[in-house]
């Protein structure tokens, strides 16, 4: 039995790495006393897998994991069962079976939709806003220095790599972007290629970035990936 | 003050953050209610470093326990997290609420290794606090330590206000609850303290003195009027009936033990005369079967843990060692929970064990023959034949191990260069007995690998060698370049010790109360984590000494028989004539017996502390015949 699980991760874990991330589901997993299933070899391990990575310093309302169980549970004691043995900032929503054959996460993901709430140096009024934006975008094309862990930096085209941004209210600044094996882009990128045009907006702060969570796009849509036309029920 | 926000904001400019942030599964997080004695316990290492050691564990959660107390964590910060602290003012704080280290009652310090003094200075700086002891206020926390290096405290006595000898958590919260009517009484520091060094284990340095004759020697060890003049160690009694946690915190971070830890034994007498935890750690006691069954089921439940690892000092030793381990696979096997062992002695017995939990995955395997030849080993009376090394090292191979790490030990008492050959030699015997056992197997096995790993001897306090001389850095070096040229090819690796930071550490192992001064210097000039390889300054160490006109030198030499030491001061329960009586049998090459398996050697530790040896399985342990 497979299940696709929605969770989030917030403040108090927010520098927890991707990999440490893993490593906690399955304890969590192990605590919860579900039946799940193992791999086989040398060092058997729960079968679980995870979307896109989500970067270290960055807060998310919708993650997902694949689970593999070996009995049937209803979604709701899953849930449940998850939830009375995580942290605090690590909590699952939400839960639906999925067939052994869906796609898988990472080549279903795509896109991720973060809200960014910019600090200026001066006050700024929804309408200003909006305006600064409309010329972010309206640019022909919005290279940035991508700074590489280990590797040399490199300069990338953002504008390829937004699919829509909007200003929600005053002060949010709402950017859905690729993520997953066709590219990323990373909040603080948005902000230096932002500060580029608009030098009253300040620094970067991990706080200001809330991930609103991964999606599959559809032209101008944006789905959860147990949506039904995944599911296919 | 709680700095939870500006810490948050900073963190992403750092590496690691996660070191900093707490907030992991199982931690505990009280409310700081004003009748509530506030304990910060800390580890003078990194978190991943910190987040392994038992004692802490056993601390925090029995003084959470207690009602009218709260302990929370905090560990070193790397130099990253320093300079932004600095730059931030963000002073040091615990994992769990964010608090400033100047909001607790009582900070107390777990002592690991000699070389972590430097980041006690730097930890107590970060809180704001005077190093000093004597320039810290009423108002300041009382900062105490405990930990393996307590039984020579003197290095560090001039900047803790008490210490801990022997197992805190005997007497930990009998202490506390002390401290904290004393508190309330009023009274000031200075009386306070006076009152605290009358609990047996507790040693307020400040109470003490030393006299240096001429030539540096002590000649005296002073103690205030009504004070007593020997501090006793503390033990548990009943181990079998001890606390032990089983909620154990489960970091997001990998660290250096990432499994439930469950001490099956504590002690050993097994005689090895440089081992410093073979004497200090006296009497053996052991958990029976039954309870650490319990344990391990209640701790997995509650961290969710694949592996569960015994520990203890000679995990083999442990009377009912194969009855528990088959007892724990059986159990947990279908979980896919291994079981894994510290500690491992160099015989076939340890192979069979290790094969038992081993079943699948078979990583490396590690054997301490410590010496290579057997005079040397009979000197420092490891009970061990070359028959046992080769014959343990051919049944791994034959059980499919592939990897052998040797650990061995140069610069031990009467080693000469036929010793440190034999090192050699023994490891590339090893390596063709891997060769040949993988030439005529059925079954794929990978390449042979023995790593070989050499440590430089320190004469440790409290052990029979506390007498002996250290090799000087030429010596070493030396002994280090054979080894080098003559453990070397595609199936080897071999590794050692920086000479310079052994004999420092050597140093500061059997140091007095004068080298606060040198650790001070040393500290104030940037030095911290000397442990860490690449933090290690020996330049900065060089000029602290001078600084401090103290010889290093002086304290590396061979002592008299005659010398009063400045850790005498402390009593581990074994006089110092059973000590000397060994030192004597080293040199004669006497070979003492396990008590606990042969006749009593009379080091008086079950007299001095009313105990008999707690042996789960009884006297006579069928494995060792």
């Amino acid at each position: 039995m497979n299940y696709r699980i929605k969770f989030t991760k917030l403040e108090d874990l927010m520098y927890i790495s991707h990999l440490e991330v893993i490593k906690t589901l399955r304890r969590i997993i192990r605590r919860a006393e579900l039946p799940a299933a193992f791999s086989q070899g040398y060092n058997p391990r729960i079968n679980l897998a995870v979307g896109p990575p989500l970067a270290v310093g960055l807060i998310s309302r919708g993650e997902y994991f694949d689970l593999e169980l070996t009995e049937e549970m209803e979604v709701e004691n899953l849930i449940r069962d998850l939830n009375a043995v995580s942290p605090n900032h690590l909590k699952f929503l939400k839960a639906a079976e999925i067939p052994e054959d869906i796609r898988s996460l990472s080549s279903l993901l795509d896109t991720a939709i973060y809200t960014i709430n910019f600090n200026y140096t001066v006050e700024k009024s929804l309408e200003a806003e909006k305006e600064m934006l409309e010329e972010f975008m309206e640019q022909d094309e919005i290279m940035i220095i991508r700074h590489r862990r280990k590797k040399s930096d490199r300069e990338i085209d953002l504008k390829k790599r937004i699919f829509s941004a909007e200003i929600t209210e005053k002060n949010k600044w709402k950017f859905a972007v690729v993520t997953g094996s066709r590219g990323n882009v990373r909040p603080e990128e948005l902000n230096r290629a932002l500060r580029k045009i608009h030098s009253e907006i300040k620094e970067f702060s991990p706080l200001q970035v809330i991930r609103e969570g991964v999606f599959v796009r559809d032209g101008e849509d944006f789905y959860p990936p147990y949506a039904e036309k995944f599911i296919g029920s | 003050m709680q700095y939870k926000k500006k810490i948050i904001e900073n963190l992403y400019r750092i590496s690691s953050p996660e070191r900093y942030t707490g907030n992991e599964w199982n931690s505990i997080n009280k409310d700081w209610t004003s009748e509530k004695l506030k304990v910060a316990l800390a580890f003078p290492d990194v978190y991943e470093i910190g987040m392994s050691h038992l004692g802490l564990k056993i601390l925090y959660h029995l003084i959470n326990r207690e009602e009218n107390m709260l302990t929370e964590r905090v560990y070193a910060p790397w130099q990253d997290m320093e300079d932004l602290m600095k730059e931030e003012e963000i002073p040091l704080y615990t994992l769990e609420s964010y608090h400033e280290i100047k909001d607790f009652d009582v900070l107390g310090f777990t002592l690991q290794y000699e070389m972590s003094y430097t980041n006690i200075l730097n930890m107590l700086d970060l809180s704001g606090l005077s190093i000093y002891a004597e320039e810290r206020g009423e108002d300041a926390p009382l900062v105490i330590a405990g930990g393996s290096t307590v039984f020579n405290p003197e290095p560090i006595a001039d900047f803790i206000d008490l210490f801990f000898v022997g197992e805190a958590e005997s007497f930990i919260i009998e202490f506390l609850n002390k401290y904290q009517s004393l508190k309330a009484e009023g009274l000031a520091k200075r009386k306070i303290l006076k009152k605290l060094n009358k609990i047996s284990g507790i040693y307020v340095p400040s109470l003490y003195s030393e006299e240096y004759g001429e030539k540096g020697e002590i000649i005296a060890l002073n103690s205030e009027e009504g004070e007593k003049e020997r501090v006793k160690k503390q033990v548990v009694k009943n181990l079998d009936q001890a606390f032990y946690p089983t909620e154990f915190i489960v970091p997001y971070r990998d660290t250096v033990h990432e499994r439930v830890v469950l001490e099956i034994s504590r002690g050993c007498t097994r005689s090895c005369r440089f081992c410093a935890a073979g004497m200090a750690y006296r009497p053996v006691r052991e958990r029976s079967v039954e309870t650490l069954m319990e344990l391990a089921e209640k701790a997995l439940k509650a961290t969710g843990y694949d592996e569960i690892s015994l520990t203890s000092l000679s995990t083999i030793d442990y009377t009912e060692a194969k009855n528990l381990v088959k007892k724990m696979t059986e159990r947990f096997s279908d979980q896919k929970i291994s079981v894994s062992l510290s500690s491992l002695r160099v015989d076939k017995f340890s192979v069979e064990l290790a094969e038992e939990v081993n079943k699948v995955r078979k990583t490396g395997l590690t054997f301490a023959p410590e010496a290579g030849t057997q005079r040397l080993r009979d000197v420092i009376n490891k009970n061990i034949s070359e028959d046992d090394i080769y014959s343990a090292a051919r049944s791994a191979f034959e059980n499919g191990w592939s990897k052998i790490k040797l650990y061995f030990m140069i610069g031990l008492p009467t080693e000469t260069m036929e010793d440190v050959k034999a090192i050699a030699e023994m490891a590339q015997k090893i390596k063709n007995i891997g060769q040949e056992v993988r030439k005529n197997t059925k079954k794929r096995m990978r390449q042979i690998e023995v790593s070989v790993s050499v440590s430089t001897f320190v004469p440790k306090v409290f052990t029979p060698f506390q007498w002996h001389e250290m090799d000087d850095v030429e010596t070493i070096i030396k002994k280090h370049d054979y080894l080098r040229d003559n453990i070397r090819g595609r199936s080897f690796s071999f590794s050692w010790n920086d000479p310079e930071l052994s004999r420092l550490e050597g140093v500061i192992a059997r140091g007095d109360r004068r080298l606060s001064g040198v650790i001070a210097s040393a500290w104030e000039k940037g030095s911290r984590f000397e442990g860490w390889h690449e933090c290690f300054e020996p330049r900065i160490w060089g000029e602290a000494f001078r600084e401090n006109e103290i010889q290093p030198e002086e304290y590396l030499r061979e002592r008299g028989e005659d010398e009063t030491f400045s850790w005498e001061k402390l009593d581990i329960g074994i006089p110092k004539s059973f000590l000397l009586k060994e030192y004597k049998n080293a040199y004669n090459e006497v070979l003492i017996d396990d008590c606990r398996f042969a006749d009593c050697h009379g080091c008086a530790i079950c007299g001095n502390f009313e105990v008999d040896l707690e042996l789960v399985g009884g006297r006579t342990n069928e494995l060792q015949n």
